[in-house]
């Protein structure tokens, strides 16, 4: 499994996320899963990525007030919240869950996104 | 009035109150509540003790309001319902009140969240008015909250509250006060005052409430003690309106302490003009230094005095402080003691130079009177010279006239036996009559006194007194009529008046002849003339020089034809010739009459033949006497038989050929016969062959026998194996009448303790049970010769032999009365019933019958409350029995001091050189005694009334004086047994301690223990025989024999008793334990 | 209702150490409605607790179920069977759920998941407030239906104490003096006066101090 997960809803990411990779874009080991909307994204599951082996974990959504489902993104960064204060608890650096937001069809932020997280995983992953 | 505590009577006087706040400590420091306590006291009424203020964890206010009270600090104790629910504050309530505290300030307390203790359950059973209501209730009502009732004592609290009239809803503070007033506030503190203005308003709808008449209300008021405590007092402190003004004047400030007591200052003055203000309640928190300075500039400091403020509990501090106050007063106490003491010793002092002073002028003018003397003497040495001159001269002349003749003339020079030359200058002179005599007593005790005062040594006071004595035998011979008679055989010449005038015999009988015209005009001249003719004339006659005798005889004859004397004594000197002639081979003219048998001539027709026996005895006697000191032993052995053959039995002569026999040493039966080398270079000038002179008067003879104890005394003091008890021991059959009471007055000797104390305690090391003293007590030594005693000496405690040494026995003197008694009861005065009235008879019986070794003559007579004697009359008596008995005599006094001095002088006047003691002398009179008493070396009886340090005193007093303590005996003060004997017990043992373990030597007297006359005054020994009490006489004699025993315990040395069997048993005692 | 807030994790985490089956409990009553112990929670704490025991190199199987309430026995009462096999059931109900299971089921291991905080309101979604203290003797009446026993930071009975400044509470600005909004409340209501009256020492027997309270009644019991 890769190190990196991310989720981003359709309509940030336009291209299939392999073909980020392949353009070489963002690193090998970040697992981009498109999902319809980031709202429908719950707690347990962004806690489950981790448990699952993924040392980062980021969500990529709407911009905040232009949500394809009007709210969608902001719930899930609500939820990303949530899941920082949960990573807090459990000592870990809240900073391995983000929330990002990037407009209709940019990738950029997505590729930005990818490798910020990749470099915190690199800096602050710690020993399991 | 509901507590009674300070602050409500300050209230409720009307006065304007002032309480303070004291914040405990944050430990358990007293000393910092006591601190701030002090700091406050005086200038508030009280002081409110916060409860854990701020929710902080401090020393509780229970507690530290105690500290504050016993500090004298009124406290208000505040209580919170913060931490203690309704269970808790009532048993702090009923604590608080039993231990004084008086004033309550209910509140309800700081949140906890602003203390140190955030995560505590803040209790808040109740607020603070329901508070109010529950303290109300206890007080007035006697119930618990719960109802039940207070069974005791109610907590009886003057109560207080809170109130912020600057907290929200302002409208409703006044209301809350009301409903704290009627919860049962009596007074309330309100919250610092800065908005004085609001404050005013406040105190507008209080007094709409009509609240302040209800309660009284005492502003808070608070200094700032910089702006940043202001700053922050209105930024965090919750219903705290510091305003902008206040903290402007603290900016501006250059001192902002200053100017925060100003503005507290300021405030007060406010807020008292704002009617129904009570008070002031000047909250300085941790700054209480302020408040003083603070209630001064606001005029308050003139604050009542408390009333009610006593700690129930004493504190240590209050006990700290009562133990100071009583060192303190026992300080000042000692050192006013000691002031007290210095002064006297200061006064004493100069008493004692005073009287040193008196002594030196009194002594100057004796010195002065000496040398007046002297001057006298010197006038009559020169008339004598001229005299001598003179009969030189008229010698000459006459020598001249009868140049041819002279054949008689020189052997007299030569030989002093010669018929023309008896050479006694006033001869077989006049009896010295008894005022002469005392008259001399007299001047040899004066002398005696003189030279010690001076502190001659032996040889100046010799001359000095040969030289007076022969003035005043000069002067007598001149005064005194020559009285010769048998009656009253003329005194013994004085050795030392012919010493005077060795060659006067041969100038005396040549002097006769010129002056004889002369005596017809001087009559006393004649008479002198006579005088010494007819001692010439009897010198001559006794030394068998018959036709000197005639001689001379005839020349007396020849001047006054009258002298009985003169014509006596030429009838015994023809008759004597007469005999002498008609064939009896009579004594040759070179006076060796030693071959002679017939030693006794023949007696006058008209002489007594008995009489000129004994004369003849003595007259030999004296004659071996005279060579034995001359060691001519020969010729005093042959004197001696001479007398011997006249009176076989005569002791003196039998002694005086004993000793010539054994060629010993000079027995010369006189006083200035003594061994001083003056004396001696004298006597060998002097024609002692004088020396038998007549029979000696009555008088003469105790003044000869007197230093005849002397060699024996030494002679006893040889034999060490003759201890002086012993000789009392035989004392076996004393008869007394035979009574049912006490029929035998012997005591069976008291058995030994065998085996000794060391035996007995067998392998026990001595030093388990021995303690050895360090002190000695002193040795006192009464009376004279072999019949002085001497007490004292002790080195351990009485009878302790096994400890250290009791030279002498403690002895026992018997009391005589100088009048008969009149309370005595008839067992005692039955042993005197002979001689009650007559004390020297007494004395003697006493001595005689009894064994008595030792008198203490009591001088009741001269007491005046009683018969009021005078010195004289008892002097008299004393002088008699002086002369009736040889043992030691203590004088007693009546006890009052003025006239026992007189008395005791008076005595010490007459009695001389008997060494007496006297008694008693007290702190009153033992200056003028004490002086007299060592004027003639007596020793005395120190009195003191049952004390240790009065008895000291007196024998430093005494001893100041120049009185040795080896001079003193202590008188402690006697209770009989049955009244107070263990006080007298108690603190004579004391004494004694003090003086044989404690190096007290100014205690180490022997003690006298005048206990007779206790015993014998106590009723037990007056009350007749009865079945319960017993025989009377066993009684008393039991009494006295027991207080004696036991003061002989105690240490007492000499007892003075009156009953002889009593007396019988204590020595019988003394003598078992020694 | 009832309020109630997780308690942390670390805490829980420590709570389920050494079982490996536990069964998280949740409730649908009052924690639900205060999103503390309902099914969306029961999810979350499974999910946290798995990552946080992962984290720990541990695996425990946990079970999510949600009752209908835990204060009841119909519900409660199946899990002796239900939860017989798991070493503990980590309740998400409410202080009473965890008393109910542990009365009602003695051989489960029923743990804690929340602290139980207090009757409160749902002032806002996500914020709720204190309104009762359930004292057991109700002066409501007399404080225009405001609570000093329970909004009072001191309980007071009898007026603002002297740190009510501006209507809030001397304890935290944040707070509002229940005494100022009683007062306002009752001037609203011309009942000011009534403040006036001294309110008598509470009764603290109803408030749990007289020991566990009980309710019968004797209608409606079987």
């Amino acid at each position: 499994m890769s190190r990196i997960k991310g989720f981003c809803c359709n309509y940030t990411l336009s291209v299939e996320p392999e073909a980020l990779k392949g353009e070489g874009l963002i690193p090998e080991d970040v697992d981009l899963e498109r999902i319809p909307c980031t709202g429908r994204l719950e707690v347990p599951e962004l806690l489950d990525a981790f448990t699952q082996g993924a040392s980062a974990v980021f969500v990529v959504g709407c911009q905040i007030d232009k949500c394809h489902n009007l709210s969608g993104s902001r719930r899930a960064s609500k939820r990303v919240a949530q899941v920082k204060k949960i990573l807090e608890e459990l000592d870990m650096d809240p900073g391995l869950v983000e929330m990002f937001f990037a407009g209709r069809g940019e990738t950029e932020p997505v590729v930005e996104a990818a490798r910020i997280m990749a470099s915190r995983a690199g800096a602050g992953s710690r020993p399991e | 009035m509901k507590a009674g505590s300070n602050l409500e009577n300050v209230l409720r006087s009307g006065a304007f109150a002032v309480t303070g706040e004291l914040g405990p400590p944050k430990s358990g420091d007293l000393e910092l509540v006591r601190k701030k306590a002090k700091i406050l006291k005086g200038h508030v009424d009280a002081v409110n003790i916060t409860d854990c203020q701020t929710a902080i964890v401090r020393m509780s206010s229970l507690t530290a309001g105690l500290i504050a009270l016993a500090e004298g600090l009124e406290p208000v104790m505040q209580m919170t319902c913060r931490d203690r629910n309704r269970i808790g504050m009532q048993a702090d309530i009923l604590g608080a009140s039993a231990l004084g505290i008086k004033n309550l300030l209910c509140l309800t307390g700081d949140h906890q969240k602003f203390g140190n203790h955030p995560q505590a359950k803040g209790v808040f059973d109740m607020d603070s008015i329901q508070l109010l209501q529950m303290v109300k209730k206890m007080r007035d009502d006697k119930r618990f909250q719960c109802g039940e009732e207070i069974k005791g004592s109610e907590p009886n609290l003057f109560l207080g509250c809170a109130a912020n009239p600057f907290a929200d809803p302002f409208e409703f503070r006044p209301v809350r006060l009301a409903k704290k007033v009627e919860a049962g506030a009596d007074f309330v503190q309100t919250q610092i005052i800065y908005n004085v203005d609001k404050f005013a308003r406040f105190m507008e709808m209080v007094r709409d409430l009509g609240v302040h008449e209800k309660c009284f209300i005492l502003a808070g008021v608070t200094p700032p003690k910089s702006l940043g405590m202001a700053r922050y007092m209105k930024k965090f402190v919750p219903g705290l309106d510091v305003t902008d003004e206040v903290l402007a004047r603290l900016s501006d400030s250059s001192d902002q302490r200053e100017e925060g007591i100003n503005i507290c200052v300021d405030i007060i003055r406010q807020v008292q003009d704002i009617p129904g203000v009570a008070g002031v309640h000047i909250m300085a928190i941790e700054w209480e230094e302020a408040v003083p300075e603070i209630v001064k500039r606001a005029g308050l400091d003139q604050r009542p005095e408390p009333k009610g403020v006593e700690p129930v509990l004493a504190s240590l501090d209050s006990i700290e402080k009562a133990v100071e106050d009583a060192r303190k007063e026992v300080r000042i106490e000692f050192e006013e003691e000691l002031e007290r003491a210095k002064t006297e010793a200061q006064a004493s002092r100069e008493l004692v130079i005073k009287e040193k002073e008196k002594v030196a002028s009194e002594m100057s003018d004796l010195k002065k009177q000496i040398e007046e003397a002297r001057t006298m003497a010197s006038q009559k040495e020169a008339e004598v010279q001229r005299l001598t001159e003179e009969i030189e001269r008229t010698r000459k002349e006459l020598e001249k006239r009868q140049a041819i003749s002279t054949s008689d003339l020189e052997a007299p020079v030569n030989a002093p036996v010669a018929p023309p030359a008896p050479p006694v200058p006033q001869g077989p002179g006049p009896a010295l009559t008894d005022r002469e005599q005392r008259v001399l007593e007299s001047l040899n005790l004066g002398l005696q006194a003189l030279k010690e005062v001076l502190g001659l040594d032996d040889s100046q006071f010799e001359a000095l007194k040969r030289f007076l004595e022969a003035e005043f035998m000069l002067q007598l011979a001149q005064v005194a009529p020559p009285v010769p008679g048998r009656g009253a055989p003329p005194p013994p010449p004085k050795v030392e008046v012919p010493a005077q005038e060795v060659s006067t015999p041969v100038e005396e009988v040549v002097r006769a002849t010129p002056e004889e015209q002369e005596i017809e005009q001087r009559p006393a001249v004649r008479d002198k003339e006579v005088v010494n003719l007819v001692a010439k004339g009897n010198l001559a006659l006794h030394s068998g020089d018959y036709n000197g005798a005639i001689d001379a005889f005839e020349k007396a004859l020849s001047i006054d034809a009258g002298d009985e004397k003169a014509k006596n004594g030429l009838a015994e000197a023809k008759a004597a010739l007469e005999k002498e002639l008609s064939g009896v081979k009579g004594p040759s003219v070179k006076a060796e009459p030693v071959e002679t048998s017939q030693t006794l001539p023949p007696c006058p027709e008209d002489v007594d033949e008995q009489w000129w026996k004994e004369k003849w005895v003595i007259r030999y006697t004296a004659r071996g006497n005279v060579a034995l000191m001359k060691g001519d032993y020969d010729t005093a052995i042959a004197e001696f038989k001479k007398a011997l053959s006249i009176d076989p039995q005569n002791e003196k002569a039998k002694d005086g050929l004993n000793r010539a026999e054994n060629r010993q040493g000079i027995y010369i039966p006189s006083i200035e016969a003594g061994p001083r080398p003056v004396e001696k270079a004298k006597e060998e000038k002097a024609p002692v062959t004088e020396e038998p002179g007549p029979e000696p008067q009555e008088k003469e003879k105790e003044k000869v026998s007197t230093p005849e104890p002397e060699p024996e005394a030494s002679k006893a003091k040889e034999e060490p194996e003759k201890p002086a008890p012993k000789a009392e021991k035989p004392r076996i059959e004393i008869s007394a009448p035979a009574e049912e009471g006490v029929s035998d007055l012997s005591v069976p000797v008291l058995s030994k303790e065998e085996p000794s104390l060391p035996e007995r305690a067998g392998d026990i090391p001595e030093e388990v049970y021995l303690e050895a003293c360090s002190g000695v007590i002193q040795s006192v030594t009464l009376g004279d010769g072999d019949k002085a005693i001497s007490v004292g000496g002790e080195t351990a405690l009485p009878f302790y032999n096994f400890e250290g040494q009791m030279p002498n026995p403690p002895r026992v003197a018997f009391e005589v009365l100088d009048t008969e008694p009149e309370e005595w009861p008839e067992v005692l005065t039955k042993y005197f019933s002979d001689c009650l009235n007559d004390p020297p008879a007494w004395a003697k019986k006493c001595v005689d019958e009894y064994n008595a070794k030792c008198i203490c003559l009591s001088l009741i007579s001269t007491d005046p409350n009683g018969a009021d004697a005078s010195p004289a009359e008892a002097a008299e008596v004393a002088q008699k029995v002086v002369e009736a008995v040889d043992v030691p005599i203590i004088f007693w006094g009546c006890g009052n001091a003025e006239k026992d001095t007189e008395t005791l002088r008076e005595i010490t006047g007459r009695i001389g050189e008997r060494k007496v003691c006297l008694g008693p002398l007290t702190d009153a009179n033992y200056r003028t005694l004490g002086a007299t008493a060592m004027a003639f070396q007596y020793p005395v009886v120190a009195s003191t009334p049952i004390d240790v340090n009065l008895a000291k005193q007196l024998n430093i007093l005494l001893e100041n004086l120049g009185v040795h303590l080896d001079q003193i005996l202590m008188d402690p003060s006697i209770g009989a047994v049955g009244y107070g004997l263990e006080y007298t017990y108690s603190v004579m043992e004391r004494i004694r301690l003090a003086a044989l373990t404690q190096q007290d030597d100014k205690l180490s007297c022997p003690f006298i223990c005048n206990l007779g006359r206790e015993v014998w005054k106590a009723k037990e020994t007056r009350l007749p025989s009865d079945g319960m009490l017993g025989d009377q006489e066993r009684r008393g004699v039991l009494m006295e024999a027991i207080t004696a025993s036991t003061l002989l315990l105690a240490g007492g040395e000499l007892m003075v008793m009156r009953h002889p069997k009593s007396v019988a048993l204590t020595e019988a005692l003394v003598e078992g334990l020694l | 209702m009832i309020i109630a807030e997780r308690k942390t994790l670390k805490e829980l985490l420590e709570m389920v150490q050494g079982c490996n089956r536990i069964m998280i409990l949740g409730c649908r009553g009052c924690v639900a409605v205060c999103s503390a112990g309902g099914d969306k929670e029961v999810s979350i704490l499974a999910s946290a607790l798995r990552l946080g025991l992962s984290r720990q190199g541990k695996e425990i199987e946990i079970q999510e179920r949600t009752l209908v309430r835990q204060c009841d026995p119909e519900y409660i009462d199946p899990l002796n069977e239900e939860a017989s096999d798991f070493d503990a059931v980590l309740s998400m109900a409410c202080g009473v759920g965890v008393n109910f299971i542990a009365d009602r089921c003695e051989d489960i291991n029923v743990l804690p998941a929340l602290n139980t905080t207090f009757y409160g309101a749902n002032l806002s979604s996500g914020e709720w407030k204190e309104m009762c203290a359930g004292c057991g003797a109700c002066v409501l009446h007399l404080t225009g239906g405001l609570c000093p026993v329970a909004r009072c930071a001191k309980s007071l009975s009898n007026g603002p104490c002297g740190g009510s400044q501006g209507g809030r509470c001397e304890i935290n600005p944040d707070v509002p003096c229940i005494w100022q909004q009683i007062y306002d409340k009752l001037s609203r209501l011309n009942r000011s006066d009534e403040m006036k009256n001294i309110m008598p020492i509470r009764d603290w027997t109803q408030a749990g101090h007289g020991g566990p309270r009980r309710r019968i009644r004797e209608d409606l019991l079987p």
